[in-house]
């Protein structure tokens, strides 16, 4: 068998019947390889049924279990404890949910809300370009989409959005990335109505180039050059 | 403390999606570009339709364009046919084979980041099980986006459904379907966050629930796949289809069993035992490591089992070794970005140095709720229930009879979402009002929360689940005989007998997530005594139900298994044939069509 750890997860809780917010300390014996959405199963299994946090496919593809383990947005399902213990070079974690909507239970906040943000950016083709003239497929040739095709991996986890040092009155790097991914695909001729999102009050003028979002995006998305294209004008 | 539990508001629309995956809000972009304005409803567990499991498909979609030089659309519905292990509906099999171009154009239309080939075209790859002249070479037919396709389809039907005003009810479990006069009328949902019940009435429901394979130890499916919508089904009488067809990817990432998609062998991975022994050579000898994934699992099972596996250190599971060593770099980089990305965050290993390991993963589900071509949910092999439609991987419609291809699932999700959301559009002008809640609305949903409230019993969830996962991958998981099935149906009311006495920590039914646990644990359970009340009774074996007891595919078993269970462990099975309507037609090139062998 392998190498196994001991663990003390320091967990900001709270409880909405009680209204009542604190730190839970929890102690436990881990293997290496175990993710920290494991961590959080043992311990409902283990130790605390009423542990609430959410997860859904655990392998860093859904984007639904974020949070900040020691300050730092992750995605839970990734961090390996081993992992975790050479990064943070503790095995004292304090884990707290995302910053970007309000806390409903323990580490669940009200995504629903945050992603209102994106919903405002209008995640689709709002006008589309004429068709290829022979009717089927539009043509966009590799070079064109490697100009954006790494945008298009965002999966909306928000840990960018938490790290971002702006958390008020802005879109938010994500929902950004969203809107320029659209500015930058060929089939959307509404390209007006993106440039006004971009630069409207919600938008450019709110980003302070502070690059938290490229650092701590699990895909790995350099998401301030994105937005590093807008502030070089190179959308029109 | 008997705290009175009640329906707690109602929702009036015309139409109620129960899962808002890429099949169910395939089908609802295609009503709302028929009929705009028509008011709908999508239920679904997570808290953004974005995050359902759909976004986590990786491989690429099956679709032939009719203008290819080299591929033909009869060679897709042969290679499905036959994958099927003669057990698809070949005139489920036309209609999705036929439309499938048409769907992907209307992806790419609407937005998809298909990947392209120099020319700027829409690329394509191959994929296990798809070949050209009838089995004779592999077939370039899969359209992708990298290996995130899934992702792919769920944005774009996401955001269509935005862009037309859907109304989304997230973090809602459908607990209970509603009807009047044998017409479906609707649902009562359980909203996670306020832990409050709300029955919706529409004119139709649509089920688009996904799959269901978390009753298994090592599984590819997402938390929330715990086979609600089978178990939804089955406590309103109706039956279900096929369940002992379970898919068993080939490829599980060893521990979590994250699906190491099919694709890597596409790009050229091979598999080897402890031994470095390219295995699928002796077992395949032209498909090889494309060979369809229920024989590839096999394979793995027997290697492992004859001892030619290996054992991993950290999870102590038996496994194999996937090869990706020799495969160009900018592969890796490119079209292999996320998968090979998992191997090297959630095992350490670098696919491009190191042999990458991985073991056999409950994957998908062949059967569900068996409806008819038009998504029709059906009550028997005669009669549908009006007002009730499924489709994506929860419906049986069926394609892919007792085995399903690679690129077929997501194929599935756009083609049969397309013509659920068409008839639906129709059925909406002249239907009725559902009218008001039914007098006993809620009996079982309500009874149930009030038995998980009440129960002071000792019994741990964790431990229930635990055991219900290993008796399944042993008794009815890869191979199947008659001692361990029956053994396990008697386990398993043993199992569904603790699960009543199970005690809830909190009383407070508020983003109360033991609860959610407890009802997915008793979806699990009735799902688990189908597949293995089938399992038994099936006594041959055909695509992804394997009998070591009765090895070879018979005649006698040439139909569809429905079954039915009201009460736990009383299962009544019934027929449905198979629709071998290509064959009958004696068109060109029928007697492919036929019932056939299965060697590739």
């Amino acid at each position: 068998m392998s190498q196994k750890y001991e663990l003390t997860l320091k967990i900001r809780r709270h409880d909405p019947d009680t209204g009542q917010s604190w730190v839970q300390d929890y102690r436990l014996i881990a293997g290496r390889i175990l993710r920290f959405v494991d961590l959080f199963q043992k311990i409902n299994d283990e130790q605390d049924p009423t542990l609430a946090w959410n997860s859904s496919c655990e392998h860093g593809q859904c984007g639904t279990c974020g949070m900040k383990v020691n300050g730092k947005a992750v995605l839970a399902c990734e961090l390996l404890v081993e992992n975790a213990i050479k990064l943070f070079k503790t095995q004292t974690f304090t884990v707290e949910p995302l910053t970007v909507a309000p806390v409903v239970h323990d580490l669940v906040i009200n995504m629903e809300l945050a992603y209102e943000r994106v919903h405002l950016v209008k995640p689709y083709i709002i006008e589309a370009a004429p068709e290829h003239p022979e009717g089927d497929e539009y043509r966009i040739s590799p070079r064109v989409l490697g100009t954006y095709v790494e945008a298009t991996r965002c999966i909306n986890c928000f840990c960018c959005a938490t790290a971002c040092v702006t958390q008020k009155n802005y879109l938010g790097p994500n929902a950004m990335l969203a809107n320029i991914v659209r500015l930058m695909d060929p089939r959307e001729a509404a390209k007006q109505e993106r440039m006004d999102i971009l630069y409207g009050n919600q938008g450019i003028p709110r980003c302070h180039t502070a690059r938290a979002c490229s650092f701590v995006c699990p895909k790995e998305i350099d998401i301030a050059h994105f937005i590093g294209l807008a502030k070089e004008g190179n959308f029109k | 403390m008997g705290r009175k539990l009640q329906i707690d508001s109602v929702l009036r629309t015309e139409v109620l999606v129960i899962g808002a995956g890429g099949a169910g809000l395939r089908c609802v972009a295609e009503i709302c570009g028929r009929r705009p304005g028509t008011t709908i409803v999508a239920a679904t567990k997570m808290y953004s339709p974005q995050k359902s499991h759909t976004s986590t498909a990786q491989g690429g979609m099956a679709a032939v364009d009719p203008n290819d030089p080299v591929d033909k659309i009869i060679y897709h519905m042969f290679d499905t046919w036959k994958g099927s292990d003669c057990s698809a509906d070949q005139n489920i099999i036309k209609k999705v084979c036929e439309s499938g171009w048409e769907q992907v154009l209307w992806l790419e239309r609407h937005g998809m980041h298909f990947s392209r080939t120099e020319k700027g075209r829409i690329a394509k790859r191959p994929f296990g099980g798809h070949m050209l002249n009838f089995g004779e070479v592999k077939a370039f037919r899969a359209c992708y986006e990298a290996d995130r396709t899934g992702k792919g389809i769920m944005d774009t039907v996401w955001g269509e459904s935005l862009k037309h005003g859907v109304v989304f009810l997230n973090q809602s479990v459908a607990a209970e379907l509603l009807f009047r006069n044998g017409r479906c009328i609707g649902a009562i949902v359980f909203m996670e966050q306020n832990g409050k019940f709300v029955a919706i009435l529409a004119k139709a429901t649509i089920m688009a629930t996904g799959g269901k394979t978390r009753m298994y130890q090592v599984s590819s499916n997402c938390r929330q796949n715990t086979g609600d919508g089978l178990a939804l089904v089955l406590q309103a009488g109706l039956p279900v289809m096929d369940l002992e067809a379970v898919q068993f990817h080939p490829t599980g990432i060893v521990g979590p069993g994250i699906l190491a998609s099919e694709a890597l062998r596409g790009e050229g991975g091979i598999l080897r035992n402890k031994d470095g022994e390219p295995f699928m050579e002796w077992y395949a000898p032209t498909a090889k490591d494309l060979a369809p994934r229920d024989l590839i699992s096999r394979c793995v099972m027997t290697e492992i089992r004859e001892g030619r596996g290996c054992i991993h250190p950290d999870h102590n599971l038996p496994h194999v070794w996937l090869d990706l060593r020799h495969i160009p770099e900018h592969v890796h980089k490119t079209r292999l970005q996320e998968v090979c990305s998992f191997f090297r965050k959630f095992v350490g290993v670098q696919p491009e140095c190191e042999l990458c390991p991985v073991t056999p993963t409950a994957h998908y589900q062949m059967g569900g709720a068996p409806t008819n071509e038009f998504g029709e949910v059906q009550r028997d092999a005669e009669q549908i229930v009006p007002g009730l439609y499924a489709c994506g991987e929860f419906a049986a419609a069926s394609l892919h009879g007792h085995n399903r291809l690679g690129t077929n699932s997501l194929l599935e999700l756009i083609t049969m979402g397309k013509v659920v959301g068409e008839r639906v559009a129709v059925y909406l002008d002249d239907a009725e009002d559902p009218g008001d809640v039914p007098k006993d609305a809620g009996q079982h949903v309500l009874g149930r929360f009030s038995r998980y409230l009440e129960s002071e019993g000792k019994e741990r969830y964790a431990e229930i689940r635990d055991t219900l996962r290993v008796l399944m991958t042993e008794k009815v998981g890869v191979f199947r005989n008659e001692k361990g099935l029956t053994e396990a149906i008697e386990e398993l009311k043993g199992l569904k007998d603790r699960a009543a006495h199970m005690k809830l920590s909190s009383k407070s039914l508020a983003m109360n997530q033991e609860s959610v646990r407890f009802l997915e644990l008793d979806h699990l359970l009735d799902v688990s005594m189908i597949i293995a009340q089938c399992a038994l009774a099936r006594k041959e074996s055909r695509g992804g139900h394997y009998r070591e007891d009765y090895p070879n595919r018979s005649p006698e078993f040439h139909y569809h298994t429905l079954a039915y269970m009201t009460e736990y462990g009383n299962v009544t099975l019934g027929r449905r044939p198979i629709d071998m309507s290509i064959f009958e037609a004696r068109g060109e090139h029928y007697e492919k069509f036929g019932i056939i062998e299965r060697k590739y």
